[in-house]
């Protein structure tokens, strides 16, 4: 048989209806075996929905799905297992207080007249752990863990179990840049085993560096399947998005004016040991008019670095000051004054899932005077209000300003904080990755607002785990390195391997001397 | 053609799918009393068919039971002693049921409800027999009662809030503890009152009626429309209070408030909304809901407490979760899963004394609704499910 027509799996003209909504639109995937193939899309053009047709969470109204060539059909994840079919999914779906073990092993453990026997496990584990470089701890609880480890946890899963046909959804989302490297070599591998992949990404250059294939998804079409080789990172952009995409943020020089945000001698414990102190005596300022990056890998402090300044976390020692007021030990409410934040985790913080997005809009904003007269809010002024942001920010969603949050996209969800943060107009914009698993469109928008914002002499405070963005928007970079500030650093006058070598500990600068 | 198309949007609506799934679990519920007298009738050989049959039909028609006629077959028709009873007992079911809801919605579970009624109990008891009333005019006594059992429950229930606020202890351990100091507590203060046994010396342990004192609830002309029963303006003042909180807690910014911390804490302390406030805040308006149902019962001027058995905890108190639940948390639901709750008592009362069968069936029934009122978010989705389908072949 020609190698080319070898395919394992192929999803045939696949349509999927969701109210108000036709996430999948007749969309053909074809995948061979033993190859790399890279589905592309910005967020809600399909991807996932996809994935989970595949993956048997999801039935499709048309179309059907081959299996070596045989029509299957795939009604729960359990007949995609037994098709050989494994998936990492974007948020991971592991048991945090078990151990990685037994996350491992669960729903597939071995066992004697109803006894465990993990020892047979535990040694199928550790082969397949060292046979592909996937350190992990097998004895460690899960939500001890890193993410990175995580990951290779939830990989490891899909080894024990034999898969051959492995999905991969958004993986390198909440990776380190080394350990994003890692991954792609780890892919390449099992590739050439004849493992077949499907890599969910909107990230261009990684699908280019690991990709053989790529199938390109655009608001629930299947625009096309074309070969990585015969194409570079800017028609795949045009092609997801359907427009030239600017991939270069697009800025003058920033000009500087007074600092609007002053932190001196921070110290701040850390959220997991409370009796450690996470931020070591750490001072900067932010100044009118200029976007600062904090970079650095993921736990060096950042979070803990933000949560002070915000006033969500505790401050152990040091002052913060915003606007000329010492803000050090005052109430979020009274902080939010001057400051707009978009969360780190905006599950968490950003968004009530179960309100609508009219509600979400005016989270801080609803006792304000033009939402509400004599403490009842005035929702049709409420709903107006969050038209205007939808329209704004093109927050995409089923049921415009009635949508539950919780139903929409993690992308639409992003822009919809975004939104309502930068609306308020405060002094200071604390943005904490404000593009984590957003694809180029929503990115290239966003980056766009965060630019207008500091040409419009805000302060930008910008937490960012990637060397791109990092690089690309910022007017100065902190490097972040085990709690404390180690390099003070200019875009113009650096490049990743530097950053790369600041961010893992590797170089450090004497701050006294680099201050400006 | 207009009617047909506004249709969908009315099945479609979430009101209405939680009002159908609320209706499913009653009637799940009401089919499953009328197997279990089927049941016990066949099996006890003294029970007819006929009064097997007799028995079946009350469990659902009890409410309109008018006896036993002159040849000896049920009568049926309206029945104002009972419509009456009804609504006086829903009335209490309908605070205790708010109480729960209200914590509910803010993302507390109000346990502590039989706890904060008795505090309600015990001090709208205290004030109306305490003022005299050849003083005090008994209007005024019995708005200090109502208003003063307001807040010891609002003090009552505050305490498991502050708790759950400054330490995060689970509030529902905490109402669980409250509830027991209180029902001690009551009793002893009782005990060692000049109010027991303020009328009549042949009753031991009893507090007596606030009728004593002059005080009890205005009847609004209610006994006029339901003669002979127990009825008085209580409940509506119930379902004043419901319709109040309702719109308290959906068209205000203090219920927005309360609903985003209920929601999500996290996002809400990120807002700047104070959340420890608003736990305190809430438990204690729950609370005060719980009080005032106890002093709408206990000023009616009908009933009488027998105090040294309140170191158990008063049942009404606990019923407060199910007609919540089976309210799925509205307002406006709990009149009705009250109203309902309290005609199911009727009928049992209605089965016992026209039938050889016990009124412990319509407990059972009871709990029976109770358990599905649990699942009536699953009955839910799958109404929702059904109709997205049906609407798909329509569209076929």
């Amino acid at each position: 048989m020609d190698q080319k027509d070898d395919y394992v799996i192929e999803m045939l003209h696949i349509t999927k209806e969701f109210p108000g909504i036709k996430a999948n639109d007749d969309i053909t995937l074809q995948l061979r075996r033993g190859e790399i193939h890279a589905l592309l899309g910005e967020n809600g053009a399909g991807k996932s929905t996809l994935m989970s047709v595949l993956f048997g969470l999801y039935q499709p109204e048309k179309g059907e799905i081959l299996f070596n060539g045989k029509k299957v059909e795939i009604n729960d994840p359990n007949d995609a297992t037994a098709l050989g079919i494994g998936m990492v999914h974007q948020h991971f779906k592991l048991v945090e207080v078990f151990t990685v073990l037994d996350n491992i092993i669960l729903g597939a453990e071995t066992t004697r007249m109803g006894f465990l026997q993990k020892k047979e496990a535990r040694e199928k584990v550790k082969a397949l752990s060292e046979k592909y470089g996937l350190y992990v701890d097998l004895d460690a609880k899960v939500e001890d863990i890193t993410v990175g480890m995580q990951q290779r946890v939830e990989i490891l899963k899909m080894l024990y179990r034999d898969n051959d046909i492995l999905i991969f959804d958004e993986p390198t989302a909440v990776l380190t840049p080394q350990e994003i490297d890692e991954l792609m070599a780890t892919m390449k591998e099992f590739a050439k085993e004849g493992k077949s992949i499907l890599f969910i990404s909107h990230k261009l250059n990684e699908i280019m560096a690991v990709a053989d294939r790529v199938t390109v998804l655009r608001k629930g079409k299947g625009i096309g399947t074309i070969e990585t080789k015969s194409t570079n990172t800017q028609e795949l952009s045009n092609m997801m998005v359907g427009r030239p995409v600017q991939l270069q943020v697009k800025k003058d020089k920033a000009k500087p004016g007074q600092a609007i945000l002053k932190v001196e001698h921070l110290s701040a414990p850390s959220r997991v040991h409370k009796n450690k102190n996470a931020v070591h005596d750490v001072s900067f300022e932010v100044r009118a008019g200029e976007i600062l990056c904090i970079a650095g890998i993921d736990g060096n402090g950042q979070t803990e670095l933000v949560s002070a300044i915000t006033g969500l976390g505790q401050t152990n020692a040091g002052k913060v000051t915003l606007c000329g007021e010492d803000i050090s030990h005052a109430s979020i409410k009274s902080r939010s004054k001057n400051m707009s934040h978009i969360p780190e985790d905006r599950h968490k913080h950003g968004l009530i899932l179960d309100f609508s997005l009219a509600d979400n809009m005016v989270l801080q904003r609803f006792k304000e005077k033009q939402f509400q007269h004599n403490g009842f809010i005035d929702k049709p002024m409420v709903r107006q209000y969050a038209e205007k942001l939808i329209d704004k920010f093109d927050v995409r969603s089923g049921q415009g300003p009635d949508t539950m949050a919780r139903a929409m996209s993690g992308g639409n969800q992003q822009k919809a904080i975004i939104a309502r943060e930068l609306d308020r107009n405060k002094e200071l914009v604390m943005a904490v990755q404000p593009t984590r698993g957003l694809d180029v469109g929503a990115i290239e928008f966003i980056h766009a607002q965060l630019v207008e914002e500091r040409d419009e002499g805000r302060a930008i405070m910008l937490v960012s785990l990637e060397l791109d963005e990092v690089l690309s928007l910022s007017d100065r970079i902190l490097v972040m390195y085990e709690g404390e500030i180690v390099g003070e650093l200019y875009p113009e006058e650096t490049n990743a391997q530097e950053l790369g070598l600041y961010m893992s500990g590797a170089k450090r600068m004497d701050r006294k001397e680099a201050a400006v | 053609m207009s009617r047909k198309n506004n249709e969908p949007r009315l099945l479609e609506g979430n009101g209405f799918q939680s009002v159908l799934s609320s209706v499913v679990s009653i009637i799940i519920g009401l089919l499953f009393g009328m197997l279990l007298i089927f049941i016990v009738g066949a099996l006890d050989k003294n029970m007819s068919m006929k009064t097997v049959w007799e028995g079946m039909r009350l469990v659902i028609g009890g409410l309109f039971s008018t006896g036993r006629g002159a040849s000896g077959e049920l009568a049926w028709g309206f029945n104002s002693i009972n419509f009456g009873n009804m609504l006086f007992r829903a009335t209490p079911l309908i605070m205790t049921g708010l109480s729960v809801a209200f914590a509910y919605k803010t993302g507390l579970f109000n346990i502590g409800a039989p706890g904060q009624y008795l505090m309600g109990a015990m001090t709208s008891l205290m004030i109306a027999l305490g003022i005299p009333s050849d003083k005090v005019h008994p209007v005024i006594i019995w708005i200090l009662a109502f208003l003063g059992a307001m807040i010891a429950g609002a003090i009552w229930g505050a305490i498991p809030g502050i708790f759950k606020a400054l330490l995060n202890t689970n509030e529902v351990i905490a109402c669980i503890m409250t509830n027991w100091i209180a029902a001690n507590v009551v009793t002893w203060l009782f005990d060692i009152s000049k109010f027991k046994n303020v009328t009549e010396s042949t009753k031991s342990g009893y507090i007596y009626k606030t009728t004593f004192n002059n005080v009890a609830t205005t009847k609004l002309g209610l006994d006029k429309l339901f003669p002979g029963s127990q009825i008085n303006g209580g409940i509506i003042i119930a379902i004043l209070i419901a319709i109040g909180i309702y719109i308290l807690m959906s068209k205000t910014t203090f219920g927005y408030e309360l609903r985003a911390c209920g929601a999500n804490k996290d996002a809400a302390k990120y807002a700047g909304l104070k959340d420890k406030r608003d736990i305190v805040l809430s438990m204690a308006i729950a609370g005060a809901l719980s009080a005032a149902g106890a002093a709408l019962y206990y000023l009616s001027g009908n009933t009488e407490l027998f105090w040294s058995t309140y170191q158990s905890l008063p049942a009404i108190g606990f019923n407060g979760i199910p007609v919540a639940m089976l309210a799925l948390t509205n307002p406006i639901g709990v009149i009705f899963s009250a109203l309902f709750m309290s005609m199911l008592n009727i009928i049992g009362l209605q089965i016992t004394s026209l039938t050889a069968y016990n009124e412990y069936i319509t407990d059972v029934i009871i709990a029976v609704i109770v358990y599905l009122s649990a699942f009536s978010l699953l009955i839910k989705q799958f109404i929702a499910r059904r109709m997205s389908r049906k609407k798909k072949e329509g569209a076929k």
